[in-house]
């Protein structure tokens, strides 16, 4: 039989993980809380593995009669929420530090994956002034950066939307820089805009995959090589998702009879 | 002075991403200003010296050095600062002049413009390994140092 507080001590352990996977946190940090939170809790042999999609943790009090318990967790769906990784960090240095009981450590696991980022409306706005100044960067002028503003807003509200539906990255990719593009596109036709290209860059930076790439670097360092080449595909597929979304309406705008300016 | 305006500009726009990214409150103007000065060491490069793909690598050192540094001093996680401030390096122009050459069927120019992107999004990847590895060499051999002084 399976003693109670070692289920515990996996439940909890497991949960942090997930939290922080699901934060986009880089591999070696994860399987390092895992193996620290059991290790705290006085279990010798720990073992964990991790790759972007499922945690593998087996446990051993040591010992001849001792039972090894293996556990499996599948990890569904990837986001950006650095304030999470940053509170679980906290935690696990307190955990380890601290004499914290399991089971108020099972409650500040809950309040933190309950936190929620944001409101937003706020990020609207920072979606807005990162592709405003975006536009500036690209050489935009003063006109861009204000058709720039709302465009960033928009598209980002649109991302947001496509999240609520669960559609996958590809799709949510393509159609918010389609979208964006297409926006762009017609301010500047309108002559709101100078020229569409800063504005449908500025828009383009909201979706690029700079976490993707930066996690999957950080695996390679930590010789993760699985979950490296797994997060550098995704940065790629992510890459083309929002090119082909892009230049499909570039290429429509062109067909009936529009210029690119 | 150019530069100095591409810094408010570079640190802006991390800011904005730094709230999408949910870096807590009181880490966000830092993050930003590492992204800012990130930015500026690129927009340096590119203009007057070693072309856009030396300006990657050593924005990239840049952003992963102060990242290491004020990840120890603010006892923060390094990721909550190389993330936003690596965004404003990823190569998205590149990529949209790409598509804009793809489109237009100048294919050599896509083909260029494509595999310089592909170079920028390696070299800022092999700035950040370079630094990693540095800090990590770094941890490991203060840590044997301090160990040998604690024999003594």
């Amino acid at each position: 039989m399976m003693k109670q507080v070692q289920k515990k001590i996996i439940i909890m352990a497991l949960r942090a993980g997930e939290i922080m996977m699901k934060s986009g946190a880089e591999i070696y940090r994860v399987e390092d809380t895992i193996s620290r939170i059991c290790k705290a809790c006085g279990i010798p042999y720990v073992e964990v593995f991790v790759t972007p999609t499922g945690i593998f943790l087996s446990l051993d009090e040591g010992g001849e009669n001792s039972e090894m318990f293996t556990f499996l967790k599948r990890i569904n769906g990837t986001g950006t929420d650095l304030g999470k990784i940053s509170q679980i960090n906290q935690f696990s240095r307190d955990f380890v530090n601290t004499d914290l009981s399991i089971e108020d450590g099972m409650k500040r696991l809950k309040e933190i994956a309950k936190s929620k980022p944001y409101n937003l409306w706020i990020r609207a706005l920072g979606a807005a002034l990162a592709c405003a100044f975006f536009c500036l960067m690209f050489q935009g002028t003063l006109q861009d950066f204000v058709c720039a503003f709302a465009i960033g807003a928009a598209s980002y509200l649109l991302s947001v939307g496509f999240e609520q539906f669960e559609t996958n990255y590809f799709i949510k990719g393509f159609c918010c820089t389609a979208f964006a593009a297409f926006l762009a596109l017609l301010c500047t036709a309108a002559g709101l805009g100078d020229s569409s290209g800063p504005i449908t860059i500025g828009a383009l930076m909201l979706f690029v995959p700079g976490v993707a790439i930066t996690n999957a670097i950080r695996d390679f360092l930590a010789s993760d090589m699985l979950s490296g080449l797994a997060r550098t595909a995704e940065a790629f597929f992510i890459a083309i998702s929002l090119a082909t979304g892009a230049g499909v309406v570039m290429r429509l705008w062109v067909l009936f009879g529009g210029n690119i300016l | 002075m150019i530069y100095f305006l591409q810094l408010i500009f570079g640190i802006v726009s991390t800011v904005g991403f730094a709230i999408l990214f949910h870096v807590p409150k009181k880490n966000i103007f830092i993050s930003a200003l590492v992204g800012g000065i990130g930015w500026v060491v690129f927009a340096y490069c590119r203009n007057e010296y070693g072309g856009p793909l030396l300006g990657c690598f050593l924005a990239a050192c840049m952003v992963g050095l102060l990242a290491g540094i004020f990840s120890r001093v603010y006892k923060e996680t390094a990721t909550v600062f190389t993330i936003p401030g690596i965004i404003p390096l990823v190569p998205g122009a590149g990529m949209y002049y790409t598509t804009l050459y793809l489109i237009n069927g100048q294919l050599e120019k896509a083909a260029t413009t494509g595999t310089q992107t592909l170079l920028m999004a390696g070299s800022i990847s092999v700035g950040l390994l370079v630094v990693g590895s540095f800090f990590k060499v770094h941890y490991r051999l203060t840590g044997t140092v301090k160990r040998i002084i604690e024999k003594m």
